[in-house]
């Protein structure tokens, strides 16, 4: 056992010496851990594809999906940090999982590298609703209880609507769907009187003359260049921050400095080409490159949050 | 007049010589990947997305669709010959194919069930065309109460798939349904029967369950009998081909079966899985030879092959309008149809029209590679059945245990799959019911949560069940599921006792 430490002790070295300026050596594994053709698959293949040409090698989408993320992403901690693995989180997903007591993998177990995407929530409503704007919504559901359909208990729309009702005082009824599709279906059948999803999932149903969803506010510190008509939250003085989803880039825990810094460099370049940001917005994904430093921020807001905020979230209120 | 140009028009960017190349090519892989037990059409769609991204748009399209069709047909194959449905969508082919397999008419098997398939996606396509705008609305009606009684209609066809004893059947159902309850709760997230195992979170994989139930199980009847050297009743004695008269007995369980594939298409959830049951289960209620039930009947073939591929046309209805897929194949489908540029949604009609009827057009000649592929190909692929144990045994075995770690790349399905295999094995001793297993596991997720969420939507009040017309057509429908049932097979005794009582005539 002891030799063969030592052996591998002396090869790690021996390769670290060799290599001047890191590369890699062949096909790179990239983790994701949700189901081919899901929503993350999609966004995660299109810059797969598109990266080869600034990574030099072909990057192998491994989808290991199951237990809402949890299963990929023990896989991607646990990968060989010899940069040859790489991997796809989601935000806020990710760091409530990591916070609970049990979870199989710590924040502190990946290197943020970039991010790629984000998806600001949105509070929406049927497009014939009586509730016109989030004010008269508000001053309904303190009248009565209204229905709000999520995709999933504790899943992220979920929060997004407990946000907005503990920031403007009104109890609901939430109900949960499979998924943001269903969900979304729900609101358009009248079966709820309200829900909140991410921006790209509700911008094929407010384009043309006849929208089928009106957006009522979003969950932003600034209105969204893509709605600028739609107040967000703190304006009317409901929740002020930030909440949305995020897609980013991480490595596994031990990686190398100088192979964060090859990733960046490849990435950075990647979601700066025209090319790119072209099929992004053909496929109605939001493209947002933040490097590692900032990722690593937003990582750790939403940790805190995850901590701090979504565990009373869900508690109900005394009375 | 302008949609009449616009389909012509898709034709015409249809039919370049690539295109007709990616058409055949993608239709054989297809076919191939739905030969083989675990591979399912969702997962060869998978499997084949990211090529598909180097490709042209109208060109990727068309070969996506054509994997699709092929492996739901292809999974047809093995289930006639050796009684290992390729994919969940030809379970209830295997119920009459193999008997024709052993009877030595493996050939007329599979020459009905590509003539099926090709009639049943083929017909389908018309939906498409024609009445997409149309049959969306209705599947956008389906709220939570309708679920629930769609999913009880569903399970009124175990009385159906459960020919021997009916009792036996319904605790098969039940079965399924209890196993259908382990993952997570989807109204108050509670873990249920979970013991632990994060794989079980989002419940039991009905393909890795399919794959332990019908062909692990396989493995294990096989093995337990001494190896043959050679399989002398799976022969292929009997030629290719139908006869005319042939064709006109099965038109009507094929056109019957195309509506049913179609509607299970457009709702969401139901997929070809539970299509090929309700077209066999109607094929037998209507047939005019139902001795020939469970003893290999053509039309029983021809009702559950017709049914499973126009689920084809039809679950790509709600996919390309709403953005809701019907089955898991489209679900994935609709991540290569975002990628190629072809969002859902109403703009695929104005806006990407060309692109959408291209899309169509392919789907349309997508049909006519797999009649011909499949006749032409029938008698290599009706090999297999000629192969020894010695080579079966441990091929099914390779392929069940990499089909069920494809699933998710996961090493627990595969155990879980092993013990769907004990577990057939053990129906089967039992003479208990595979099928109804499986379509409790499928119906009991839907079922559950129609009924608690009308019920949290209506603080618990039950008259929300029977709140709305479409409620109370399904009621009626499942009333008519079980009477007609009991109805026919009072008729069906009746009917044999005054046979035997006749002097035979054959």
């Amino acid at each position: 056992m002891k030799i063969r430490c030592v052996v591998a002790g002396c090869l790690l070295a021996g390769l670290s010496l060799s290599a001047a300026a890191w590369e890699p050596s062949g096909d790179v594994s990239v983790i994701v851990a949700y189901k081919a053709g899901s929503g993350t698959d999609t966004g995660a293949r299109l810059l797969s594809a598109k990266a080869e040409k600034y990574v030099g090698h072909t990057l192998v989408i491994k989808n290991l999906p199951g237990a809402d993320g949890k299963i990929g992403w023990t896989n991607l901690v646990k990968a060989k940090p010899d940069g040859m693995t790489i991997g796809f989180i989601n935000l806020p997903t990710f760091t409530t999982l990591a916070v609970l007591p049990d979870s199989p993998f710590k924040v502190a177990d990946v290197i943020p590298l970039c991010n790629h995407l984000t998806e600001t929530a949105v509070v929406v409503v049927k497009a014939d609703s009586p509730y016109k704007t989030l004010t008269e919504l508000v001053a309904a559901a303190k009248d009565k209880k209204l229905r709000c359909s999520t995709n999933g208990v504790e899943a992220s729309n979920h929060t997004a609507a407990q946000l907005l009702a503990r920031s403007a005082d009104f109890s609901y009824k939430a109900v949960p769907y499979g998924g943001t599709a269903d969900q979304l279906l729900a609101l358009r059948q009248n079966e709820v009187d309200f829900t909140c999803a991410k921006v790209a999932d509700i911008a094929q149903l407010i384009k043309g003359d006849t929208p089928e969803v009106r957006v009522l506010g979003v969950f932003s510190p600034q209105r969204l260049s893509s709605l600028p008509e739609v107040p967000t939250l703190g304006e009317l003085g409901y929740y002020d921050k930030w909440y949305g989803s995020a897609r980013a880039l991480v490595l596994p825990k031990g990686t190398a400095q100088e192979v964060v810094d090859f990733y960046e460099d490849a990435f950075r370049k990647t979601m700066t080409d025209p090319d790119v940001i072209y099929a992004h917005i053909q496929a109605g994904l939001e493209l947002d490159f933040k490097d590692s430093k900032e990722l690593a921020a937003l990582i750790k807001e939403q940790e805190e949050f995850c901590r701090d905020v979504v565990s009373t979230l869900y508690q109900k209120p005394a009375k | 007049m302008e949609t009449l140009a616009l389909m012509g028009a898709g034709f015409v960017a249809a039919l370049t010589p690539l295109n007709i190349l990616a058409m055949l090519l993608s239709t054989f892989i297809g076919v191939c990947l739905g030969c083989l037990p675990g591979l399912s059409a969702a997962m060869g769609v998978a499997l084949l997305l990211p090529i598909t991204f180097g490709m042209g748009p109208a060109t990727g399209l068309i070969v996506l669709g054509g994997i699709y069709c092929g492996a739901i047909f292809g999974g047809s194959i093995s289930a006639i010959l050796i009684h290992t449905p390729g994919t969940p969508a030809s379970a209830a082919t295997a119920i009459e194919g193999y008997q024709l397999t052993l009877q030595g008419r493996a050939a007329k098997a599979l020459t009905v069930a590509c003539f099926a398939s090709f009639c049943g996606g083929l017909l389908s396509c018309i939906s498409l065309y024609f009445f997409s705008p149309l049959l969306a609305e209705l599947a956008l009606k389906f709220k939570s109460p309708e679920y629930f009684w769609l999913s009880l209609f569903g399970l009124t066809i175990i009385a159906g798939v459960a020919s021997k004893s009916l009792l036996k059947g319904l605790i098969s159902g039940m079965l399924g349904l209890l196993i259908s309850t382990i993952g997570m709760d989807p109204m108050e997230g509670v873990e249920r029967f979970m013991l632990g195992v994060n794989t079980l979170y989002n419940g039991i994989d009905v393909t890795c369950a399919l794959i332990g139930l019908f062909s692990f199980s396989q493995v294990l009847i096989l093995a337990e009998k001494r190896i043959t050297a050679h399989r002398e009743v799976t022969k292929v004695r009997d030629r290719f081909g139908l006869s005319l008269k042939e064709i006109r007995r099965l038109s009507p369980t094929i056109v019957r079966s195309w509506l049913i594939g179609n509607i299970i298409g457009i709702l969401p959830g139901a997929g070809a899985s539970i299509a090929c049951f309700m077209g066999y289960n109607e094929a037998k209620r209507f047939s005019k030879h139902k001795e020939e039930f469970g003893k290999g009947s053509i039309e029983g073939v021809a009702g559950s092959e017709a049914a499973n591929n126009a689920v084809t046309g039809g679950s790509l209805i709600p996919t390309l309008t709403l953005g809701i897929p019907g089955e898991s194949v489209t679900a994935v489908l609709m991540g290569g149809l975002i990628i190629h540029g072809l969002q859902p949604g109403p703009a695929l009609f104005t806006e990407h029209a060309d692109m959408t009827y291209t899309f169509f057009a392919g789907f349309v000649l997508i049909q006519f590679c797999m009649l011909f592929l499949g006749l032409l190909g029938c008698r290599g692929f009706a090999c297999i059945s000629k192969l020894s144990d010695a080579i079966l045994i441990p091929s099914i075995f390779v392929l069940c245990v990499v089909g069920s770690y494809a699933i998710h790349n996961n090493l627990v399905e595969v155990v879980i799959m092993m013990l769907f295999g004990v577990l057939g094995y053990l129906v089967r001793k039992f003479d208990l019911n595979a099928p109804a297993i499986v379509l409790g596991l499928i119906l009991g997720p839907i079922g559950e949560r129609g009924l608690r969420r009308s019920l949290l939507l209506s603080d618990g009040d039950p008259s929300i069940l029977f709140s709305t017309p479409l409620c109370w057509m399904l009621i009626a429908l499942c009333v008519l599921g079980v009477c007609s049932h009991l109805f026919m097979s009072r008729l069906e005794h009746r009917l044999q006792r005054t046979q035997l009582s006749a002097p035979q005539s054959d």
